[in-house]
């Protein structure tokens, strides 16, 4: 119902911003044949009118439009983009899209590489339709891109904390979509829990977590966009959690310590599925009221920035949310999502 | 090997594997406590059906017989046991012999059963104990009461195994992993080694159960009797023994000498019941024998056969008279009065909280303390009950939610129940069914009682609209400053008493959420 109108006007070409992309790269990409040309600065994207009248989402960063709006260059190299959201598809069109806009898988997987991703699978209650649990299908497309990079092992694996793992994976849909594509369903198994310091850590300086996290050459944290009570939104680095021993441990101070233990994690990718989303009582939800169908993926390899840009989805203002001001100020990523090099896909455009 | 010059070891080979009764029945036993085994092993997370996994437990004739009496009610799926009791009218107690895990398991843990000197086994008298158990427990099945399946040799295998066994198993296992893990060149064999078992047979994350020891101690007794005489349990205590025993009086197929006996003493000596009797001419007590067959090989003359017979086989010394009957009769009594008079039976608990769709006295009358679904639950919320029910509640199932929740996702328990003691209830109708209802200690909880926001028990409660709420409230804390906290209340009538939020408290020690019976047991179970 929240279906963005079809090529909504807002959806403006701009010039490439290059001058304010806080990572300019020196590395030359691969063309951009085949990504679509509408590059909008976030402040141009309006939310549409919606024919059921209910609001849409506001991505509330753009809220402030900057006063100091840099002077668009034009760039002769293709563009890194600090993060890409696609909306209007199938789960695998628009993860294809995304990843496609950010470079191609190729770029972030190396052939050989042994790679994780770690969906969000918390409880084995509901299947997907309920945005419990990370879209099946978005996290099969992924599996299948990595494969196609030349990983050399993709797995997949998350602690449910209502279900057995086994359980929760058959209930999701995960497993099915991930051995489909060539992927590996792993089971998190007791031993492998390891103490581990966290150097960088402020408040959160060790933690015992799953080893193979420790030792993938990339991690894919693919959440699913859901309400949560103390973090008020679980998103990228809410998700991360998943892989630590002492979960209800870190309750207190959480936004701190999940800047802490993304800093030993750092994964590769993040992507959001925002297919469907959950608008309140998450993390487990239970009723199809609650969900929200967006139809929308997000990518970015700025954890901050990508949970920014999604608490957007829930009219959430980021600097509510104590882990991007966390985030933000350890420098792991970026909140201002106006100095930043975004590009919005319309798929149905 | 060169087939132009066999070897006489191939002979001997060949000699070896020639087809014998004995060899029969030991492949049998093996094959039937493999299966049990597996069965065991699948009873949790392997989405097989439930009545398969408790085909084992439904082809026991005393424990289906003693809930029939008991909850005077009896379940289609139950008639398996008549086969059991059709082969013991046929061929005796092949069950014990042939078919019986935990025989199997006593044999195999009987140490040199062929140097056993048979008249050092206790006397024979002593036979008659198992029968005074089989009365007590069927008379007290009768007036509703089955604590005493606590004694069936099936119970005792899957509890033991259940509580004691795997876990520890799997600890083992865990530690082993760990260790050999420090070594880099060993990490990806023990990685592919633990993909292999978990979760298939141990569970990826540890699970705990009470009283693991005592059910150790109980297992190892039983096993240890062996060194008194071998299948010393079967012989003197078994209750399904002593009932299958009973049928064997008018069993058809028994064991017969013949004239040709030259009383060379080997099978009475050999006997691994102690039942032939070498002063009676070498005959033996249908009641008593398992028809392991030995004597039939050992015979050097091979003068000893199966032969049909009807008339019923004699009644022993041992065997169960009046007098016996009587004794039987008032220690039920006795018993059932005691523990009915004992304070525990009040069952003033807080923590009576019992599996989904259970009711507290239709359970006692149901549950033939198998143990089966306590198997079955993933995360060992069901555990063997302490003394919450009274002494006769002994062993039967209760949820303990700090040990582990009752999952959302999961109707194990009733679909595995073999006597549906736990209703089969789907997942829809399990999740509507309240256990319990969780109240919240605010002196102890982290928000309540240290202003700290903590949250976790709404995080994880399952209740899609969320039986604990969470209020933002601002505090005046002890120094002056006002702090916002969202503190956790419990809407009573959404709750269902999973537990999940008592698993998941941060709080050391005892939860600062509990899951607890509301409401006096007859008001909130019927």
């Amino acid at each position: 119902m929240l279906r963005l109108a079809a090529g909504a006007g807002a959806l403006t070409v701009q010039q490439l911003l290059a001058a304010c992309s806080p990572r300019p790269t020196s590395t030359p990409l691969p063309s951009l044949t085949g990504i679509p040309t509408e590059v909008v600065h976030p402040t141009s994207t309006v939310a549409p009118t919606n024919p059921t009248g209910t609001s849409a989402p506001v991505i509330s960063a753009t809220e402030a439009t900057p006063t100091n709006t840099p002077v668009p260059q034009a760039s002769p190299t293709p563009v890194n983009y600090d993060l890409v959201v696609v909306k209007n598809g199938e789960p695998e069109a628009l993860v294809r899209k995304a990843i496609e806009a950010m470079g191609g898988m190729s770029k972030f997987i190396k052939p050989g590489a042994k790679v994780i991703i770690k969906p969000n699978i918390c409880v084995d209650y509901h299947t997907y339709e309920y945005a419990a649990t990370t879209n099946p299908w978005i996290v099969g497309a992924l599996v299948k891109m990595c494969k196609e990079a030349g990983a050399g092992s993709v797995r997949v694996m998350d602690q449910p904390f209502g279900g057995t793992a086994k359980s929760a994976y058959a209930k999701s849909g995960i497993e099915e979509q991930v051995k489909a594509n060539g992927g590996e369903m792993v089971i998190m198994s007791g031993y492998k829990y390891v103490p581990a310091k966290i150097p960088a850590g402020k408040h959160l300086k060790s933690t015992v977590l799953y080893d193979e996290f420790l030792k993938a050459d990339a991690i894919i944290n693919v959440p699913i966009a859901k309400t949560h009570s103390l973090a008020r939104l679980t998103l990228g680095m809410k998700n991360l959690m998943g892989v630590i021993d002492d979960r209800p441990g870190m309750h207190s101070d959480l936004g701190q310590r999940l800047a802490d233990l993304y800093t030993l994690l750092r994964p590769t990718l993040n992507v959001i599925d925002a297919v469907r989303i959950l608008t309140q009582f998450g993390p487990t939800g239970g009723d199809l009221s609650y969900v929200k169908k967006l139809d929308t993926v997000l990518v970015s390899r700025d954890i901050v920035a990508a949970d920014t840009y999604a608490a957007g989805f829930f009219n959430v203002k980021p600097d509510s949310l104590d882990y991007i001001t966390a985030g933000v100020a350890m420098k792991i990523g970026r909140s201002d999502l106006n100095h930043l090099m975004i590009q919005e896909i319309n798929l149905a455009a | 090997m060169p087939p132009d010059n066999p070897l006489p070891v191939k002979h001997k080979r060949r000699q070896k594997i020639k087809f014998t009764w004995v060899s029969l029945r030991k492949g049998i036993q093996l094959v039937s406590l493999a299966l049990f085994l597996f069965l065991f092993i699948a009873s949790r997370d392997s989405g097989l059906p439930g009545d398969l996994l408790n085909f084992f437990l439904r082809l026991d004739p005393l424990a289906i017989f003693a809930k029939f009496l008991s909850s005077k009610t009896f379940l289609v799926g139950s008639s398996l046991a008549i086969l059991t009791v059709i082969l013991t009218i046929t061929v005796g107690r092949a069950w014990c012999g042939w078919i019986c895990p935990l025989g199997t398991t006593l044999d195999i843990l009987t140490p040199g059963r062929k140097k056993f000197d048979e008249t050092k086994a206790p006397r024979p008298s002593w036979r008659t104990v198992k029968y005074g158990i089989l009365l007590t427990t069927l008379v007290a099945a009768l007036f509703g009461n089955l604590t005493l399946l606590i004694l069936d040799p099936l119970t005792i295998l899957l509890r033991t195994l259940t509580v004691s066994v795997l876990p520890a198993i799997d600890h083992l296992t865990s530690s082993a992993e760990r260790g050999l893990s420090n070594f880099e060149f060993l990490q990806d064999p023990v990685s592919s080694f633990d993909s292999l078992i978990r979760p298939a047979i141990l569970p990826n994350l540890p699970i705990y159960y009470r009283d693991a020891i005592l059910f150790t101690v109980v297992f190892i007794i039983v096993a240890a009797l062996n060194w008194i005489a071998p299948r010393f349990w079967c012989r003197y205590l078994c209750p399904l023994g002593a009932l299958l025993g009973l049928i064997s009086k008018i069993s058809i197929f028994r064991r017969a000498v013949g004239e040709d006996c030259k009383d060379c003493k080997i099978c009475s000596t050999r006997c691994p019941t102690g039942t032939i009797d070498a002063e009676k001419g070498y005959a033996s007590d249908p009641s008593e024998c398992t028809l392991c067959l030995d004597c039939l090989e050992q015979c050097p003359r091979s003068s000893i056969k199966l032969a049909p017979g009807f008339k019923p086989a004699a009644w022993q010394k041992y065997d169960p008279g009046r007098r016996q009957v009587l004794a039987s009769i008032a220690a039920a009594f006795v018993g059932i009065a005691l523990f009915k008079s004992d304070v525990t039976a009040f069952r003033d608990t807080n923590f009576l909280i019992r599996p989904p769709g259970a009711r507290e006295n239709d359970l006692l009358t149901k549950c033939i303390r198998c143990g089966e679904c306590v198997r079955s639950c993933p995360f060992g919320a069901l555990q063997p009950a302490r003394l919450e029910s009274g002494l006769e509640g002994m062993w039967s199932p209760l949820v303990v939610a700090r040990i582990g929740p009752c999952d959302y996702g999961c109707n194990a328990c009733g679909q595995v129940c073999p006597v549906q003691a736990i209703p089969p209830l789907s997942l829809d109708e399990k999740r509507q069914k309240v256990i319990g209802r969780a109240y919240i200690d605010q002196n102890r909880c982290i928000a309540w009682a240290d202003h700290k926001d903590c949250i976790v028990c709404e995080e994880m409660c399952p209740i899609p609209e969320k039986a604990v709420v969470l209020t933002k409230t601002d505090i005046v804390d002890s120094d002056g400053t006002t702090v916002t906290i969202q503190l956790p209340s419990v809407q009573r009538e959404r709750c269902i008493g999973c537990g999940i939020c008592e698993y998941k408290c941060p709080v050391n020690g005892e939860a600062a959420i509990r899951v607890y019976v509301p409401e006096k047991k007859s008001g909130f179970f019927s």
